[in-house]
């Protein structure tokens, strides 16, 4: 779904320059931007641009300078129709100058030449830039070049129904020393498939509603992954990894929670829309999903109490060799080769102020994201978000990134393959482990590394 | 006068064959091109530059490429000299700005650009905007790392002024190396298909798809001509439009339609439900019900083109035959069996060849409903070509491998034709009629 929008800022500094009559000749600027898995509690990801652009009017007006710069918006829901929107436009000359987009596609992208390196164009000494946690620049960057502006961050916790907790004996205590439990691989994956057994048995749940794992792909599968202690990034050669030992294992996982009937075998593909209805209704036992999804609960599924009726951890360890993890996938503001290079100035300019961290704030509030910047965790609006900070303060210092590679891309998309085609039962775990090292050796030949 | 009709028979004929030529030849031209080369979203389709990155130096370093090289290769400096300053004054730095370079950091070096920027930056005269600092390091720099050079010469003399000592087969090879475009592959990406364990699975889903739908096209349909042949002709009137609902339905509403019956919570569910039978999402919810849909939503769209098919050639048959038929006593099956069904052999064969290549390249509704799943059980060579060509979560856009498969649909789509027009004789089809009715 595409939402557009055009937003002219043309009237307030027509306004305040009729009375000057500078000499100086306006500057008229269009600056398209196009953000990628937009939903209705992250308008801010884009209008924060919007409100940038007042901002920059008004100061070019209080040097004299007449600036006219309109915005044009559009927001994908989804992730598929919006990175081929980007790079069908890119192809054809027709990019949107400001793309805001998860940061693993720096790789492709900037090898294609679709981006222009951010560090050209911003000053990471001063304010606001200079305030943003310095391991989220690591992660909008690549190959020594910073090409993004980290835009928000999340991480992806567990989540846990209490009252179906309590109807299988759970009592407040063991709920509260739940996510240490978890922390500390006391608690793991397997002990979660039995619990959602015992809920199904005893009739609390429906069958297959015990355990919801994520109804699409996502980067969420890899947590599961480093659950059973898989490694993305070999931090020596800076090779992607294939660990069969822990790929393994993840598939095993959950095929045996489908065999065990705690989630369907025909789980992925099911929709998003039936796993909110189930979580937010308390027909769930076990289900992970981003922190941001609790906005939505709380927006359009008619979750009154969050805390009151759910509990949260990192994902589980899978195993002795994993441990508890959760990911976050920063999303990254991008400036692409459209246009020219003033454009692109201004653009970044534009990135700059947006992301002051009271802008920030408003989007991590609306869209239950995390804080960006010590400055950021300090505003107010944020500070008295009792989640905002949770996920920032707790969840976020365990969190690992999908990494950046040119070739994650090929090496995902054939890890998702596999998985479906093991959880559905179509083949074997071990043949769809050895389909995914062959077809990831094939593709990407010494650049990864198997274990 | 021949040549004249020739030439008028050509100027009709033309706009024919430029949309053939635009809309037919062009694709499938670009599309074997495509197919042998590694076109990706990294690589992109008009074309790459050069550019050496920090990964291509490790893996040159890795596959032998003198430590040195690689070292010097790596390097980048700031330097104020006189001929940078030159080069800075020739790119345009404001002279005042340029002045004050000079009189403040004149043979200095700078390692970074960072570095060299908060140098400029405590200049009273500096640009105000951040941008046109940076624009004014660039004299100054001495680095060809991550600098794209739009041809392989450029990156060559850039690489010889930084190592200028290296042999010219190694600057070559580097060059070579640093390119970002595509490049040909030969078979690299029908191997790859051979090699893929996956590649049988999709082979079989797509041969039952299109068997169990085209089984269904005909049969249905052939059911509804008949039927409808048999019926008043007000009722079958109406019948008939019914019938065509699902071909003039736009897709994706019909595809909505489809969930609404199929979802959780949706029509059929609610039957279920009320019947105590299994109640679940049947579109996705298990693979037999997943199979089931899609071939029905194919299927229904196909039947209402056989039945008009099917109804227009019985109507050709002539009544007599069947008038004749009755007053031997035949039944109404046997007039089927033995009157109208040998006259239907053409137009049954038609509908069976074409809507075998029409189903082997169809994936709109099915991308539309089950979008393959559950798991992949669903999917098809055409959806699979679309989804690795266009379109995917990682946005990892496969335009080689994709072009690959598609390439493997036409060819598979002509041998057809052929078999088709050998097998049901074609010639024999288009030939004059020898009785005139």
């Amino acid at each position: 779904m595409i939402s557009l929008k055009t937003t002219k800022l043309l009237a307030t500094t027509a306004m305040l320059l009729s009375g000057t009559m500078l000499a100086a000749q306006a500057e008229d600027y269009t600056i398209t931007v196009w953000a990628g898995g937009t939903g209705d509690t992250s308008n801010y990801r884009y209008d924060n641009i919007v409100l940038a652009a007042d901002i920059l009017e008004r100061e070019a007006a209080i040097r004299g300078e007449e600036l006219n710069i309109t915005v044009e918006t559009q927001a994908w829901s989804g992730w598929d129709d919006f990175k081929q929107a980007v790079t069908l436009a890119a192809e054809a000359g027709n990019a949107p100058n400001i793309i805001i987009s998860g940061h693993e596609d720096i790789g492709p992208w900037s090898q294609s030449g679709l981006l222009r390196p951010v560090e050209d164009y911003v000053d990471f000494d001063a304010w606001p830039l200079n305030a943003i946690y310095p391991n989220l620049y690591e992660i909008s960057s690549y190959d020594g070049v910073v090409w993004g502006i980290p835009q928000d961050a999340e991480s992806r916790p567990f989540y846990y129904s209490r009252a179906n907790l309590k109807a299988i004996g759970w009592t407040d205590a063991d709920i509260e020393a739940l996510p240490g439990k978890v922390a500390s691989g006391e608690y793991t994956l397997y002990n979660m498939i039995d619990d959602a057994k015992k809920m199904q048995d005893a009739g609390v749940v429906e069958a297959g509603k015990g355990f919801l794992p994520r109804p699409s792909n996502g980067p969420d599968y890899w947590q599961f992954y480093i659950s059973f202690g898989g490694e993305m990034v070999d931090a020596e050669t800076g090779k992607l990894v294939l660990d069969k030992q822990a790929m393994t294992d993840m598939f095993q996982f959950f095929v045996d929670a489908a065999d065990a009937g705690v989630v369907p075998a025909t789980h992925l593909g099911s929709t998003w829309d039936a796993f909110h209805e189930a979580v937010a209704n308390d027909q769930a036992g076990f289900w992970h999903a981003g922190t941001w999804t609790v906005s939505e609960w709380k927006t359009k599924w008619g979750v009154e109490d969050f805390f009151g009726q759910m509990q949260y951890s990192l994902i589980p360890a899978g195993n002795e060799n994993g441990k508890a993890n959760t990911i976050s996938h920063p999303l990254v503001y991008l400036l692409s080769n459209a246009g020219t290079d003033e454009d692109a100035a201004i653009a970044a300019e534009l990135i700059t102020i947006a992301s002051e961290p009271r802008f920030n704030a408003l989007h991590a509030v609306k869209s239950g994201k995390v804080a960006l910047s010590d400055a950021q965790a300090s505003i107010p609006l944020f500070a008295n978000d009792r989640w905002a900070g949770i996920a920032t303060t707790e969840l976020l210092p365990h969190a690992t990134a999908i990494p950046n590679d040119v070739e994650f891309g090929p090496y995902w998309t054939a890890m998702y393959k596999n998985l479906e085609a093991s959880w559905t039962g179509t083949i074997s775990v071990e043949d769809a482990v050895n389909a995914l090292e062959a077809e990831v050796t094939s593709a990407l030949g010494d650049q990864i590394i198997v274990r | 006068m021949r040549t004249r009709t020739c030439l008028l028979g050509l100027a009709f004929v033309s706009p024919a064959l430029a949309l053939l030529f635009a809309f037919f030849l062009m694709p499938v031209v670009l599309t074997t091109v495509f197919a042998f080369t590694n076109m990706s979203t990294s690589t992109g389709i008009t074309g790459g530059s050069h550019v050496i990155t920090g990964n291509l130096l490790r893996d040159l370093g890795n596959a032998g490429v003198d430590d040195d090289i690689v070292a010097a290769l790596s390097e980048g400096s700031f330097s104020v000299t006189p001929e940078t300053l030159a080069a800075a004054a020739e790119a345009g730095v404001e002279p005042r700005f340029l002045g004050e370079i000079e009189s403040s950091l004149m043979g200095q070096s700078f390692e970074d650009a960072r570095s060299f920027e908060s140098a400029l930056k405590a200049l009273p005269s500096r640009p105000t905007r951040i941008r046109d600092i940076k624009l004014a390091t660039e004299p100054f720099e001495r680095s060809i790392l991550n600098t794209r050079y739009s041809s392989r010469a450029a990156m060559e003399t850039a690489i010889a002024s930084m190592v200028p000592d290296a042999p010219v087969d190694t600057v070559s090879a580097i060059a070579e190396a640093s390119y970002t475009g595509w490049r040909w592959i030969d078979g690299g990406n029908f191997q790859t298909l051979l090699d893929r364990p996956e590649t049988i699975r999709i082979v079989l889903n797509t041969v039952f798809y299109v068997a169990a739908t085209l089984a269904f096209n005909v049969f249905v349909g052939l059911f509804l001509a008949i039927t409808t042949f048999y019926l008043p002709k007000t009722g079958a009137g109406f019948f008939s439009v019914l019938w065509l609902l699902p071909r003039i339905t736009p897709v994706v509403l019909y595809a909505v339609m489809w969930k609404w019956f199929t979802w959780d919570n949706g029509f059929l569910y609610v039957i279920a439900e009320q019947l105590g039978l299994p109640a679940f999402n049947y579109m996705k919810g298990s693979v037999p019900t997943a199979w089931a849909t899609i071939i029905l939503v194919n299927g229904f769209v196909g039947a209402s083109f056989g039945m008009i098919l099917f109804s227009g050639a019985l109507r050709a048959i002539p009544v007599q035959q069947l008038w004749a038929s009755e007053v031997d006593g035949a039944s109404r099956w046997q007039q089927i069996r033995r009157i109208i069904l040998p006259q239907l052999r053409w137009p049954i064969l038609f509908v069976t060849s074409y809507q075998t290549l029409s189903l082997l390249s169809s994936y709109e509704q099915i991308w539309l409903t089950t979008n393959g799943g559950p798991g992949s059980t669903t999917t098809v060579w055409a959806l699979e070509a679309f989804n690795t060509a266009l379109n995917n979560y990682t946005g990892n856009l496969e335009y080689g491998m994709g072009a690959a498969m598609a390439l493997i649909l036409v060819a598979v789509g002509l041998i057809l034709s052929i078999l088709y027009l050998r097998m049901f004789r074609f010639d024999e089809l288009v030939n004059k009629p020898r009785i005139e009715f």
